[in-house]
């Protein structure tokens, strides 16, 4: 296969062009923020994390769902860069209700996680204390709106590995929100297996199964990643 | 050099971040070295005096934190926000998601441990809530925060000595960065 060059952080790599410049990046140790990618699931540029700046384009690009092309310069730690990732973290923190301390996936979450990576100590932008919903419907897993950050991970990850499609999104702006089936209680879904890799896919404790405690939730978002890389496997 | 004032305010929180300063164990001893405590819930004293260092755990919840927090504002060189509450107000802001009746008819009158017709507590000589919980620095400028639910002994006492040693902390370099 043809090779192109793209020169990332005046490095120089020969890679395939198919490939996107998140995955150029991080199969060369190229430190890349992400919250809204999950490897095995579409990329759809959501959260804005994974900005990058390429020279010649004035706007910055989201690296999940740009393809590299023939001598791309591309930077990805400017401080332009950096400010913006402070910035949508903390609108990510401002928006719904993180309380990490009552949070069953406090230490082990990955928004918590980004939040160190920014440095981000404290929230300038007042927070919006909206009224969110908690469904407790499913006999096994509660679905919290408070500490959502529209990822839509469950989204994908149920629509495209499990084939159910019981998450879809309903609204736009700050009233956006998961919903399960049309808008009804999870637990009288009638396409939800209750597989449980919307639970794994979920980057924070918005999905949690009811026999956790605060803090104790592991998740393990690879799994997904697997199983998509074992289904591609010829038998 | 002569030494600091410290003083540590107790506002809308839990404590829970004064427990763990205490949790600083015998390294209290060199903070003593460098400071006075002057006014603390530990330590006895009506009025906020002249200080160099104000660490105020919680959120502003209510008329007289209003008022006391002005008061530390102008009476302190260095404010710092202390635990969770006070930076982004954590469980005390749980509130805030509902109407403030609401939540006062929840705790006095449909509560389950209530066993008698409930009242909800009135008297003049008690502070009067705000309908929102806001961190310290929606009211006051603040010049430091120790995120954390609450911090770890470490954090503080870092912070502590740098601060009492004319050095800026920073919380990322030093990886001690935590929320929850």
């Amino acid at each position: 296969m043809n090779k192109i060059s793209v020169i990332i952080d005046e490095k120089k790599f020969d890679v395939d062009p198919q490939k996107t410049i998140l995955e150029v990046c991080r199969e060369n140790g190229i430190e890349i923020l992400t919250m809204c990618h999950l490897k095995g699931l579409m990329d759809i540029g959501a959260c804005r994390l994974c900005i990058v700046e390429v020279e010649g384009i004035n706007r910055l690009l989201s690296a999940c769902t740009t393809k590299v092309a023939p001598n791309m310069v591309v930077k990805t730690a400017t401080d332009r860069i950096k400010r913006y990732q402070r910035i949508t973290t903390e609108l990510f923190f401002a928006e719904r209700n993180h309380v990490c301390a009552v949070c069953v996936s406090n230490g082990k979450c990955e928004l918590q996680n980004l939040g160190y990576k920014v440095e981000l100590d404290h929230i300038r932008y007042p927070h919006l204390f909206p009224q969110c919903e908690v469904d407790t419907s499913h006999p096994w897993y509660v679905m919290d709106h408070n500490r959502c950050i529209m990822c839509t991970r469950c989204v994908r990850v149920c629509n495209e590995v499990e084939g159910a499609h019981n998450w879809d999104v309903m609204n736009r702006g700050h009233q956006v929100r998961i919903i399960s089936d049309f808008n009804t209680p999870w637990g009288q879904s009638t396409t939800c297996t209750s597989c449980g890799k919307c639970l794994h896919a979920c980057p924070t404790g918005a999905i949690w199964p009811k026999a956790i405690v605060q803090g104790q939730l592991e998740k393990n978002p690879v799994m997904v990643t697997e199983l998509v890389e074992r289904r591609k496997m010829k038998l | 050099m002569s030494k600091k004032k410290l003083a540590t305010v107790w506002l809308g929180g839990c404590s829970g971040c004064h427990m763990s300063l205490l949790d600083i164990d015998e390294r209290i001893l060199d903070v003593a070295k460098l400071a006075d405590i002057v006014k603390s819930p530990v330590v006895d004293g009506k009025e906020f005096p002249e200080v160099d260092i104000a660490l105020v755990e919680g959120s502003v919840t209510s008329d007289e934190h209003h008022r006391e927090i002005l008061h530390i504002r102008k009476h302190c060189k260095t404010l710092i926000a202390f635990g969770d509450c006070a930076v982004m107000t954590n469980v005390t802001g749980m509130r805030n998601y509902f109407d403030l009746k609401d939540v006062f008819e929840t705790s006095y009158v449909h509560a389950i441990s209530n066993d008698h017709i409930g009242l909800v507590p009135d008297h003049p000589s008690l502070l009067k809530l705000n309908d929102k919980v806001v961190p310290l620095q929606e009211v006051v400028k603040v010049d430091f925060v120790i995120p954390g639910c609450p911090p770890d002994a470490d954090t503080i006492f870092y912070v502590l000595f740098e601060f009492l040693n004319d050095r800026i902390p920073n919380l990322s370099e030093a990886k001690k960065l935590k929320y929850g």
